[in-house]
């Protein structure tokens, strides 16, 4: 069935439907993930995304539903050049998978093209339609996108990821299961709590840090939890991933701008500022901190992308607080990043260590 | 047999994490002067340095401290000190905030005589200390203000730094 990719500026990508055959809009996101595609498709960031895959052909290797980010996929379509009906290990395949998970797809599209009329002309809406007619195009130009989109994906309840090591309070902003996983992995006592959680409610779990996740939108569009911030950061160990930093960023009147190429990208190398070490890892922000502020800000620049130099990771001058707008947790991507975690972790630990000197020595 | 505790990796992001201990609790980098211990607390000093030129973009002052004159393992006759040399420190420390830095620090001995050779070179606003390992079994009342790893031991094990200016690679070992 020929089905049509229009862009916000009238654009018409023409291609083939796949998937669910609903009418779609949202904000296109060009996606340079080689591998990893069941994780970008199931990843929380993805709501309100359209997502278009520039590799030529998807789903070489098969879907793998273990490697889910989250239950459900909040992504509200693909686009892609064409797609393999391998099925490894008799999996399901990739048009398969993104029918029964009701997203709507368009293949045959010329992906290269869009990624460079995307580079040139900044990122933009886009709607996967039946028809390109001036009306359809009209609608476009005319939505708007929900501001909303980290209460569609950050959980309505608490619940634990219970463990016997450090405990660990993780505020949805729309969290990837890797996340938990890396904690899992080092025992981390774990509780996930809605974006919007009072301070009291906060404290009241009694954390030893808190992590800020990554997620979708605009960091302006969260103002109460900025506010959330400037409370607990000064009793609490902070780490920011992606939209967490930014958050973190915006409560220590730091600026953000956003990306004139916006990062998303699973293997992007990284290099940290004290020792020179590169690191690849997987990237999906719009944003990052303005260079321009940050010379007087109380931050200092850990990390930056190789590439572009955009500001990668920041630490708190005086306080125990870092961030990263990378994921460290991968999923997709290489695992070069996992000692983000590690580092949070000795972070808790020495100011625990610093608080038992001074009790002891008072 | 000796046993691989801590890789190289692992020594890079304690000295990395260090680094901004330092930083952040010092409230800034002013007045700060870094004094190694020979031998390998002397390449822990310059990485330290080279860190905080990375990130504050500030040259911090590395001076190396021998510090076999001071020592108490000795007797009378070998301390006498007219017959041991002396490096004089070959930066001014008086009135400034200095880091000692050392690999291992057991039982505090070596850091009480290192102490004793900046007194008498000058007199320091503040001295904290910086260790790669801490194994405990301190024999006198010093602690460090800032460990890369706590690392429990019996006294009858021993503890090997290596790092890579003088040893090839990075790594801990125990044996």
């Amino acid at each position: 069935m020929k089905r049509y990719l229009i862009l916000e500026d009238g654009t018409v990508f023409p291609g083939e439907g796949f998937g669910s055959s609903i009418i779609t809009t949202g904000q296109l996101v060009i996606s340079n993930n080689r591998t990893g595609i069941e994780q970008s498709v199931t990843d929380p960031d993805a709501e309100g995304q359209i997502l278009a895959f520039t590799i030529p052909s998807v789903g070489n290797s098969g879907i793998n539903r273990d490697f889910y980010e989250s239950i459900n996929s909040q992504c509200k379509g693909v686009v892609i050049g064409s797609s393999s009906r391998s099925t490894v290990d008799g999996s399901i395949s990739f048009e398969d998978w993104i029918t029964s998970l009701k997203i709507p797809g368009i293949k045959n599209v010329d992906v290269r093209a869009l990624a460079k009329h995307i580079a040139e002309h900044g990122e933009m809406k886009a709607s996967i339609m039946d028809t390109h007619d001036e009306h359809a195009i009209d609608q476009i130009k005319a939505l708007v996108l929900p501001p909303d989109l980290v209460k569609r994906v950050s959980t309505r309840q608490s619940y634990p990821n219970p463990n016997m090591g450090l405990k660990i309070v993780i505020v949805d902003l729309g969290l990837k299961y890797s996340i938990l996983r890396q904690l899992s992995y080092r025992d981390c006592n774990s509780i996930i709590v809605n974006y919007n959680s009072t301070v009291e409610e906060i404290e009241d779990l009694h954390p030893d840090g808190i992590i800020y996740s990554n997620g979708p939108g605009d960091p302006k569009d969260l103002p109460r939890t900025i506010k959330n911030i400037q409370i607990l950061q000064k009793k609490y160990p902070l780490l920011g991933i992606g939209l967490g930093s930014l958050l973190i960023a915006l409560a220590n009147e730091c600026q953000i701008v956003k990306l004139a190429h916006p990062h998303h990208e699973s293997s992007l190398a990284v290099k940290e500022v004290a020792s020179g070490k590169i690191d690849f890892v997987n990237h999906n922000h719009s944003y990052t901190l303005d260079q321009k502020y940050i010379g007087s800000s109380d931050f200092i620049v850990t990390n930056v992308c190789v590439a572009d130099g955009t500001i990668e990771g920041i630490r708190h001058e005086f306080l125990p607080i870092m961030g990263v707008l990378f994921e460290p947790e991968a999923a997709p991507g290489p695992t070069d990043g996992y000692y983000v975690f590690d580092e949070f972790i000795d972070l808790i630990e020495s100011v625990k260590q610093q608080e038992g000197v001074r009790s002891q020595w008072s | 047999m000796a046993k691989e505790i801590i890789d190289g990796q692992t020594m890079t992001r304690a000295l990395t994490r260090i680094t901004y201990e330092i930083i952040e609790r010092n409230k800034g980098i002013e007045d700060l002067v870094l004094v190694g211990i020979k031998t390998r607390g002397v390449f822990v000093a310059h990485r330290i340095e080279s860190r905080l030129k990375q990130l504050e973009n500030i040259n911090i002052p590395v001076a190396e401290l021998d510090i076999t004159p001071y020592r108490d393992d000795q007797t009378h006759e070998e301390k006498d000190i007219s017959k041991v040399k002396t490096e004089p420190l070959n930066i001014d420390i008086n009135n400034k905030h200095v880091i000692l830095t050392d690999d291992v620090l057991y039982t505090g001995r070596t850091i009480r005589a290192a102490m004793d050779a900046l007194m008498s070179a000058g007199r320091p606003k503040k001295i904290s200390l910086a260790v790669l390992v801490d194994r405990g079994h301190r024999e006198l009342p010093i602690r460090a203000d800032f460990v890369g790893k706590n690392i429990p031991t019996s006294q009858k094990e021993k503890i090997k730094v290596s790092m890579k200016e003088i040893d090839g690679e990075d790594k801990i070992e125990i044996e």
